[in-house]
């Protein structure tokens, strides 16, 4: 009898437990960001110093790209257009209180957004919001967004991860206390040690997973890595490649390698002989063995890209094959005037510590096709100042964007980032069409015909798209396989 | 011996002078500055121009330098580039937990270099010479960040004994700090202790082999009174510089060490401050750390005068 008893009773503590902990907020989430803005580090999502580890948990946005980078909603509920893309309405989310205890609303919407285009903020996010010249509060949770260009994909850009809702006048203290209405809520900023974030157990989305978040600064690559070996933070989402192997095949840890939208590339001049053929870009293009770049330098962890700058996994990727083609580079050299091939100088630096090994590889290929490419190392500290879009041939690199901005940014004949100086009416008259279309197979198609055109004539060539490798701890449950600004953090579980 | 005191200062200072003017120019001619690395692509027109205006770069360096020059005499070493914060106030729990790092490796590393040196110099060539000896040479070759992250895999990764890499906020109280610091401490005491122990040794063995030590033996001074009342003194006067020198090693050491464990030291400090290109506190520290190691070596050659009667003869004869 005694032993039933001791039975039941223990069988319903461990029932109590298990109960208690699946519903719960436990454990605690260790990972590490590398202080590369020193002492500006800050919570201000829309500054140059923001910390981006901690906003992406304790702020939300309206508009959110689900796993498979459509967009879906966040703070807003749903949205729409009027015919012709210029005005947007967005029906907020109700219920929704910001960590402080306030309400979040429409004028807190209209505040957040209209403080990116603050010129003394000077924000590097002003770029995502210069089409909008008004929000205007219909009522308490509805705006209505006007743009001053047709813009079918407006919502679109409002997944930027840098355009977090903060309480209505907040913003000369959001940089210390990072208050919005995310999953977790700051109880300790420390830039420079540990940062420590609680659950926010009335997150509108269900109580986080976790109890705490800990984002600790450790500035060295080495030494991170040495802290996700000892177990001393549970995510690091900056191993290199060349360290993968420590942790292939080792229980302790989940190795992921998730595609991203960041590139590096080799920029032309359109407008510096030779390159202002296009015929000899295309020639350089071609001679291009993209495939044997991504196996050379990134050991296969990149998805090959024939010179387009969208992202894999977005909807407006167009996919080609661009196999290396020695013949036609030779073909299209001695059409555009030289049958004895070209002399070029890629300007490189270690700015990007791939770009050396990529200017090496490609020297080897372009020389198949009788293009001689010597390498030049520049400063890297002045790289983008002094030979970035000074020199004739350099290295770039960019982070991923939505397929317009990307497009828009590196290759309108208006952009001030066009890098390759590039200008055509046809790419510019598609981007225009693309953002007025409201018919999403008609859009598609014309942001592909932009990329098409791209692959013809552009001055950049992209070989790939990075892979990014994220190693993670055996204990963390429930990580979203996906690109940092995407995962659902209140859903990580941490045993 | 006053002279010689304020001899030996001024030269200290002039020494800090040309320290100053060395990092000021070498920051100034390398391409890039603080601007261009803070604003990356964003680096012209109005933004490059407002950032070199609110940071004080529009100014001629020369009148920069003076200027600088003349606050940091007053004690103000003025403000971090890109963080706006008083570099004072940055330095401070830095220089504390710097101090707290080489005094431990010090105060562990020191006491055992003597006892190792001594006993290898005793037992020379006998098998605890070979042994400590072969140690030691060992320790001295290996670089410490080659130890440093031999001991974070050994006794972090594989014991799990101890954390592998130190995660405290920048303004920790001193006990918070000491149990991170273990494996640091050994991976700066390791090559401090066995350069120590090597001089000590053949100091030793040089006192051993003297006339005055024969004559001892011969007389029949016992072995061990011997050894401390005769050998020791003398033999360690001459290792008060070799340690000076080395706890100005420390200096270098103690910065690639702090990057490896991640400490929030002065070294780290110099490192962050280089790759953003924060000038005035990349100024401030040089300035900090030649100070170190200027006056640790005055301290040094003055307790060598004090200690050792034949030299201060020598300067009153003079």
């Amino acid at each position: 009898m005694k032993n039933i008893i001791k039975l039941i009773s223990v069988s319903l503590i461990s029932l109590l437990v298990a109960f208690s902990s699946a519903n719960a907020s436990s454990g605690v989430f260790k990972l590490s960001h590398d202080l590369g803005f020193g002492k500006d580090t800050n919570l201000d999502a829309i500054t140059k110093g923001r910390l981006f580890q901690v906003v992406i948990m304790t702020q939300n946005r309206l508009v959110r790209k689900n796993l498979d980078g459509v967009t879906s909603p966040e703070l807003a509920t749903d949205w729409s257009g009027n015919s012709d893309a210029t005005e947007w309405t967005f029906n907020l989310r109700k219920g929704v209180k910001f960590h402080d205890g306030s309400d979040f609303d429409a004028e807190d919407v209209k505040y957040s957004l209209m403080r990116v285009k603050d010129p003394d903020i000077g924000s590097p996010a002003k770029k995502s919001m210069s089409s909008v010249t008004d929000i205007e509060v219909v009522d308490s949770h509805t705006v209505k967004m006007k743009l001053n260009t047709s813009f079918a994909d407006f919502p679109l850009l409002l997944t930027d991860y840098r355009l977090r809702m903060i309480p209505s006048g907040s913003g000369d203290t959001i940089g210390q206390t990072g208050i919005g209405t995310g999953p977790f809520i700051v109880d300790k900023f420390d830039a420079e040690g540990t940062t420590i974030l609680k659950a926010n157990p009335d997150y509108w989305e269900g109580a986080p997973g976790l109890a705490e978040v800990h984002i600790i600064a450790i500035p060295d690559g080495e030494a991170r890595v040495q802290a996700l070996l000892t177990g001393q933070i549970d995510m690091n989402r900056y191993v290199p490649f060349a360290q993968k192997k420590i942790f292939d095949g080792n229980s302790k840890f989940n190795v992921s390698v998730v595609p991203t939208g960041n590139w590096r590339g080799m920029v032309m001049r359109t407008d510096t002989a030779p390159f202002d053929n296009p015929k000899v870009r295309k020639a350089v293009r071609l001679a291009v063995d993209r495939q044997e770049l991504v196996d050379l330098v990134m050991g296969g962890a990149a998805t090959v890209a024939c010179d387009t700058p969208v992202a894999p996994s977005d909807q407006y990727r167009l996919n080609m094959k661009c196999g290396q083609d020695i013949n036609g580079a030779k073909k299209l050299l001695k059409e555009a005037g030289y049958p004895n091939g070209i002399e070029m100088t890629i300007h490189v630096s270690t700015k990007e510590p791939t770009w050396p090994t990529i200017a090496e590889v490609m020297q080897q290929q372009l020389a198949k096709a009788g293009i001689k490419a010597d390498i030049q190392m520049t400063p890297s500290k002045s790289y983008w100042k002094e030979t970035w879009m000074k020199k004739a041939v350099a290295m770039t690199r960019w982070n991923e964007r939505p397929a317009d901005s990307a497009l828009h940014e590196i290759y309108h004949s208006g952009a001030k980032w066009n890098e390759s100086f590039y200008k055509s009416a046809s790419f510019d008259k598609n981007l225009s069409d693309a953002r007025g279309e409201l018919d999403f197979n008609k859009r598609k198609k014309a942001y592909q015909n932009a990329q098409k055109t791209l692959w013809e004539e552009s001055g950049t060539m992209i070989p790939y798209h990075v892979s990014k490798l994220v190693v993670t701890s055996s204990k963390v449950k429930n990580l979203d396989e996906v690109e940092v600004f995407s995962v659902r953090w209140h859903r990580v579980q941490v045993d | 011996m006053f002279f010689l005191i304020i001899k030996r200062i001024l030269l200290g200072l002039i020494t800090l002078i040309i320290v100053s003017l060395i990092t000021f120019v070498g920051t100034e001619v390398l391409p890039g500055d603080a601007c261009t690395t803070y604003l990356e692509r964003e680096a012209y027109g109005a933004a490059l121009e407002a950032c070199y205006k609110r940071l004080g770069l529009d100014i001629p360096a020369h009148e920069r330098y003076l200027s600088w020059a003349f606050s940091v005499i007053q004690g103000d070493f003025g403000y971090s580039l890109s963080g706006q914060m008083p570099i004072n106030e940055v330095l401070g729990p830095r220089v504390k937990n710097s101090m707290v790092l080489a005094s431990a490796a010090i105060i562990i590393g020191i006491p055992i270099a003597l006892i190792l040196g001594i006993i290898t110099a005793l037992w020379r060539d006998k098998l605890p010479d070979i042994t400590i000896s072969t140690v030691t040479i060992f320790a001295m070759t290996i670089p410490e960040f080659i130890s440093a992250t031999l001991l974070i895999l050994i006794v972090a990764i594989w014991l799990e004994w101890l954390p592998g890499i130190v995660i405290v906020p920048t303004d920790v109280t001193i006990t918070e700090l000491l149990p991170n610091i273990i494996l640091p401490v050994i991976a700066i005491a390791m090559i401090m202790t066995a350069h120590m122990a090597r001089m000590v040794r053949s100091s030793v063995i040089q006192v051993m082999a003297s006339d005055y030590v024969q004559m001892a033996i011969l007389k029949g001074v016992p072995y061990w009174k011997m050894v401390f009342k005769h050998v020791l003194p003398n033999a360690l006067l001459p290792a008060i510089n070799v340690v000076a020198l080395t706890i100005a090693w420390l200096l270098g050491g103690v910065v690639v060490t702090e990057v490896v464990f991640n400490y929030p030291g002065l070294g780290r400090l110099v490192i962050e401050s280089i790759s953003n290109r924060d000038l005035p506190t990349v100024q401030a520290l040089a300035i900090i750390l030649a100070s170190i190691y200027v006056s640790i070596n005055l301290i040094a050659d003055l307790l060598t005068l004090m200690l050792n009667p034949r030299l201060k003869t020598l300067q009153i004869r003079k």
